[in-house]
This record gives C-alpha cells, sequence and structure tokens, in this order.
C-alpha cells in the first residue's frame, strides 16, 4: 500500500445523513454532556486526559467535508483542545468558518462538558468517550485513589467496533411505504436572541422518582413523558386543541440489536395524546402512554423504522443525485418532520462509571438543541438530571412541569442559566 | 442552597428568584454553574461596516459631482463599478478566510469573471481574453502550490484545490479555438503551463488524487 496516499476517512450512517444539511444557527444538532465533579477541574490534567481518550477514539479526530454526493468523514490532524466553557450550550460546530473537530471539551468550575455534533454520534456513543474522559482525568489527577488501569469504561471494544455503521449491519429491505405524521401542536412564542437556549436543570433522587414511577405501575421514562405531556397542555389554548400533542423519543437501538458502535444507531418514535378528546388527568395520560410504548418498542416495529429510513439512503436516484439537491429536499423533509413533533424527550438512562471512581463524582447531564423544546435526561447513582433545552422566551412548560414533579412529593433542585445576563456584576 | 417557598423547589446558584414563577428566594446564594458570557464579536466586524461605510460615501460623492458637472461623462459609474469589483474580491476573500486553498479557488473564479465584465463593459477590445487570463491563471497555480507548500497542507487538504486551478488553466483554449483571440501566444502559453502542471501532478501526486476522488465522489 502507498501509505502517502492512505487517509482514514468513513461514510456517515443513515442518522448522521440528515443532520449536515438540516444543521442552522438555532438548530445546530450539538449536543452537550456534562459532569460535575466534587473539586475545581484542574485544566492541565484535562488536557493530558484528553490526549489520551482520543488515541482510544480515532473517529473523534476527523473532520467534516462535502463530497459531490455525501458529506463525509476525514482524518484530521487538528489537536483536541480543553477550553475554558466561552461559548453558549450547544453553539454550533458545523458549519463554522473555520474547520474543526466535530466536538469539544469545554470546563467550567467543577464542570467536565462535552459537546458534540450528531454526525460524529448519538448520546449513547458520545457517553462512552465522556466516561472514558473521566476516567483518565480522575486517574491522573488522582494518582493515590488507585484507580485500576485496566478498569477504564469502553476498555475492550475495538476500534471498528467503535467505527461500526450499526444501520448497515441490520438493514433489511423493506416493503413498507412512507407516510407522513399528522400535524402535531406548536408551541407558540417569541424566541430567544441570537438563538440562544435557556437551559433549566432539576435534579431529582433517583430512588424516589423510581419509586414513584413505580407506584403507578410505569418506568421512569412514561411517567416523565406524561407529565410533560401534561404541562405542555397546561399552556395550549382551547382552539389548539384539536391537535395532538407528540414528543419525539429517541431509542437506543444498542438496546435492541448487539453493536458497540461510537457512533449514531437510535430510532425515533413518537408519543401523542389528544387533549381536545380525551381527559387531562395524569392517570388517563399515563394509560395512553404506557400503551404507546408497549406498541412502538418492540424490536419489530423498530427495525420496520429503521429499514425505511435506510430504504431512503439505498434509494439510487437519491444517491446519484448532487449534494447541493440534496441540502434542499433534506432541509425541506425536516421542516414537514418538525411539524410532527410539539417537543422531544430523550432518557439516556442509567450511567455507570466504574469502582473507585464514582466517589470525586457529584452529577452527570445531558442536554441538547434541536431548535424546539428539548428534555434530556441522565442517571448517575442517586442523582436524577433532567435538563430543558429550550429556545423560548416564555418558561411555562418547564414551570408546570416541575412543579407537578414537586406536588407529585419528589425533592425538585433546579440549576439554571437563565439569569445570567442579570448577574453580570455579581459573578464572574 | 436557595429554596422557593412557593413551588417547593431548591435552586442552585447566585439568582435572587426562583426560574420557575420569579419569586423571590429564602437560603444562601452559590456558585453559578454556567459562566457568564460576554458577546464575543469578530474583530473585522467594525473596520468592515465602517469601509462599507466610507464605500457607500465616496460612491454619493462622485454620482453628485457627477450630476452637478453633467459635461464630464458618466466617469461616476466608473468609480461605483471599480468600488464594486473591490468589495466583491474583498468579501470573497473574507468569506473563505478559514480556508486559503478554497479562497485561492474563489479569488479565480472571481478575479476571472470581474476582469471579464469590465472588458465587455467597456468597448471589449480583448485585453482580458488576450493577456490578462492567461498571465493571471497560471500565476494563481503558482499561488495554490505556494500557498499549500507553505501551509504544510496535506495532500487531501490541497489537491483538489490545486487541481481545479489547473484545470482552469485550459480555459483559454476555448476562445483560441473559436478564433476569438487577437493575440494567441499568451493562451499557448497558459495551455501549455498547464498540460506541464497536469501531468506533475498526475505523475507525482496521482494515488492521492485517487483516492480523494473516491472520497469526493462516493456514492
Amino acid at each position: 500500500m502507498n501509505d502517502r496516499s492512505y487517509l482514514p476517512w468513513w461514510r456517515l450512517d443513515n442518522a448522521a445523513k440528515i443532520f449536515p444539511s438540516t444543521s442552522s444557527a438555532h438548530d445546530s444538532k450539538v449536543f452537550r454532556f456534562f459532569c460535575e465533579l466534587k473539586e475545581e477541574v484542574e485544566p492541565a490534567a484535562l488536557q493530558a486526559a484528553l490526549d489520551r481518550t482520543m488515541e482510544r477514539f480515532p473517529l473523534y479526530r476527523c473532520v467534516l467535508k462535502r463530497g459531490w454526493f455525501w458529506y463525509y468523514l476525514e482524518d484530521s490532524p487538528l489537536p483536541a483542545v480543553a477550553r475554558p466553557e466561552d461559548l453558549p450550550p450547544c453553539f454550533p460546530l458545523y458549519p463554522s468558518a473555520r474547520r474543526s473537530l466535530l466536538f469539544r471539551v469545554l470546563y467550567y468550575r467543577r464542570r467536565v462538558s462535552l459537546e458534540v455534533y450528531h454526525v460524529l454520534s448519538d448520546g449513547a456513543g458520545a457517553l462512552d468517550f465522556l466516561r472514558a474522559l473521566v476516567w483518565e482525568y480522575l486517574s491522573i489527577r488522582y494518582p493515590q485513589a488507585g484507580l485500576p488501569q485496566g478498569g477504564a469504561p469502553a476498555f475492550g471494544v475495538s476500534d471498528q467496533q467503535k467505527e461500526a455503521d450499526s444501520f448497515q449491519k441490520y438493514y433489511e429491505k423493506p416493503a413498507r411505504r412512507f407516510g407522513l405524521d399528522p400535524a402535531a401542536y406548536q408551541i407558540p412564542g417569541e424566541r430567544l436572541p441570537k438563538n440562544r437556549l435557556a437551559i433549566l436543570e432539576g435534579r431529582i433522587p433517583t430512588a424516589s422518582l423510581l419509586a414513584c414511577a413505580r407506584s403507578r405501575g410505569a418506568t421512569l421514562t412514561e411517567l416523565l413523558t406524561a407529565v410533560l405531556l401534561r404541562s405542555i397542555h397546561e399552556g395550549m389554548r382551547v382552539r389548539d386543541q384539536k391537535k395532538p400533542v407528540v414528543i419525539t423519543i429517541p431509542v437506543n437501538l444498542r438496546n435492541y440489536f448487539p453493536s458497540f458502535s461510537s457512533r449514531n444507531f437510535f430510532a425515533i418514535i413518537h408519543v401523542g395524546y389528544d387533549f381536545g378528546r380525551n381527559e387531562d388527568s395524569l392517570p388517563a395520560v399515563l394509560a395512553q402512554v404506557k400503551r404507546s410504548f408497549e406498541e412502538k418498542l418492540t424490536q419489530e416495529q423498530l427495525k420496520a423504522q429503521m429499514n425505511s429510513l435506510c430504504a431512503l439512503e439505498h434509494n439510487f436516484p437519491i444517491r446519484m443525485a448532487p449534494l447541493p439537491l440534496k441540502d434542499v429536499v433534506l432541509r425541506w423533509a425536516n421542516r414537514l418532520a418538525a411539524h410532527g413533533a410539539t417537543a422531544s424527550f430523550s432518557n439516556v438512562g442509567r450511567l455507570a462509571m466504574p469502582k473507585g471512581a464514582e466517589k470525586y463524582i457529584r452529577q452527570f447531564g445531558v442536554l441538547t438543541c434541536a431548535g424546539c423544546l428539548q428534555a434530556c435526561a441522565v442517571s448517575f447513582q442517586d442523582s436524577f438530571v433532567i435538563t430543558f433545552a429550550s429556545p423560548f422566551r416564555s418558561r411555562e412548560t418547564e414551570r408546570v412541569f416541575f412543579q407537578e414533579l414537586s406536588r407529585l412529593g419528589l425533592d425538585v433542585t433546579l440549576t439554571t442559566n437563565i439569569e445570567e445576563e442579570a448577574e453580570q456584576h455579581v459573578v464572574l | 442552597m436557595l429554596f422557593c417557598e412557593q413551588c417547593r423547589v431548591h435552586v442552585t446558584g447566585s439568582s435572587g428568584r426562583c426560574p420557575l414563577c420569579q419569586s423571590p428566594l429564602t437560603g444562601q446564594p452559590e456558585e453559578n454553574a454556567y459562566p457568564v458570557l460576554r458577546a464575543g464579536k469578530s474583530p473585522l466586524r467594525l473596520p468592515l461596516r465602517l469601509a462599507a461605510l466610507a464605500t457607500v460615501a465616496v460612491a454619493a460623492a462622485c454620482f453628485a459631482i457627477n450630476l452637478s458637472l453633467p459635461d464630464t461623462g458618466w466617469w461616476s459609474a466608473i468609480v461605483a463599478a471599480a468600488l464594486a469589483s473591490t468589495w466583491l474580491l474583498l468579501g470573497v476573500t473574507v468569506r473563505k478566510r478559514g480556508s486559503p486553498m478554497k479562497a485561492i479557488v474563489w479569488q479565480l473564479g472571481a478575479v476571472s469573471a470581474v476582469t471579464l465584465l469590465w472588458d465587455l463593459c467597456t468597448g471589449f477590445a480583448g485585453w482580458s481574453l488576450d493577456f490578462v487570463l492567461p498571465i493571471f491563471l497560471p500565476c494563481v497555480q503558482l499561488a495554490a502550490l505556494i500557498a499549500a507548500k507553505a501551509l504544510g497542507l496535506r495532500p487531501a487538504d490541497y489537491l483538489f484545490s490545486l487541481t481545479l486551478c489547473i484545470l482552469a488553466g485550459f480555459l483559454p483554449l476555448i476562445p483560441l479555438l473559436c478564433g476569438a483571440l487577437g493575440v494567441v501566444y499568451p493562451s499557448v502559453i497558459c495551455a501549455g503551463i498547464s498540460l506541464v502542471a497536469l501531468a506533475a501532478l498526475l505523475l507525482f501526486k496521482g494515488a492521492e488524487l485517487k483516492a480523494d476522488a473516491q472520497r469526493r465522489l462516493h456514492l
């Protein structure tokens, strides 16, 4: 092989193919995971940890490039640098004036944040990177703790397994045709200036939240989805109630199809509730949400959805269309799909760190930017953190949501970036 | 930690008001979890805006003087066209400043188009096709090569742009074959240089060029 001409590159996976065409300043398709430690972050140790982590995730050393027919990822010598947090949350990574890696590592006080462009990876994939990064950081920062070197997260998974495109692996040509989702209620309201996001994090003790859900015979995700549906309903005008409230919920396909990929591998299910025709009490909404989850979260249903999306990508005329044309069509399709959803809720689930590392970590959290109201949740030990990222000036949905959780007897602790402007004189 | 009596929720940070109901909070403020961000502005923004305003002022002054002195001919139109051309080239450069190789290709296109337009609008004496473009194109090829080497770029980062510059060097053959040229030898030399450059590219960077094409053209 001629070594000089060899340059690693990757095709985008099925889910990633839509993101470059549809990212914009108000919908950056960037998500953030943060890890709050018990002590302030030490920048030099974080940089050293990042360097070590990069060696184990070759896919993260890449930039996005435009081909003639598709975008693709190409290996890049750009260095990964841990920077102090100086940008608004989920600030666009692509397109940007200067070519950059598709993720950034930021720190502020006790928090380490990893922001990832969705083209590179989904939440579950990025979490592997963050866990490895935090592990490396802790083992550099606290050498006396004796964290075992072999115990880092995502060890034992080969580079090929991490880079695998699992959509391709499980794709079978489907017989089903496409249909459009009915239009869903859209939260109205003025947006924040400069495409800013209002972040509102709520920390709830996992055990009591779990007990609360179990006592209603539901899972955490089902309960919170039902509460979210009702919170959105609270702000609806009567004449809007003929439209259903629809929440999109990403599902990690790794739980249904074996895969160790660090790239995208998820599907999206729609859970809706028609408040115009049905009762708006929590038990009624919860019962309907549970039914939807049972119907939609089956391997056959998810496979059918995955296949129909992959079929588009395998369609020969679509593949032959030049990229500028694809950009236009995908942007239009994205706008059409956005009409079918009111908000989005993503529960990343329970996150574990290897033994010995937990005592340095206070909590993990996740948030994302996608143009509409987004709620994301992750749990670590006894802290379940649900984060709302909203482009709207009004935060009535969040208010009703957290007040309802508080009424359910849960102990909620809120953290926000909202009042930052008002407090410039207090803290920097 | 702070507490909101109305919503029965705890609040971290140093805010004086509840993020849900905006009532006053009780308890001890803490440090904020999110930094206060200063609005970052591009350093180019103010100079560019001032320059744009100055341009409009100059153009307006010229039109005013020209209208007052109608016997002097329509020289203000030439001033305005010159200012517009300058802004077009400046705009391309500023927009593509992140990737120098792309900037070179865009400048090649913009300069060629502006030159042709000037020639066409000033009576088409043919100087653009006869001299300017055949001399300009090999210079751009050389500039692209120097930029790629000086910046230490990898083949994947410059080959595509360099290839475009070299292929553009064959364009003067079109007016030559159509018989639209007054002076032939600059165009012939330009095409000759481009042919040698293309051969060198294929011989020395053929494998890299093929790999680059495979990436860019994958279906």
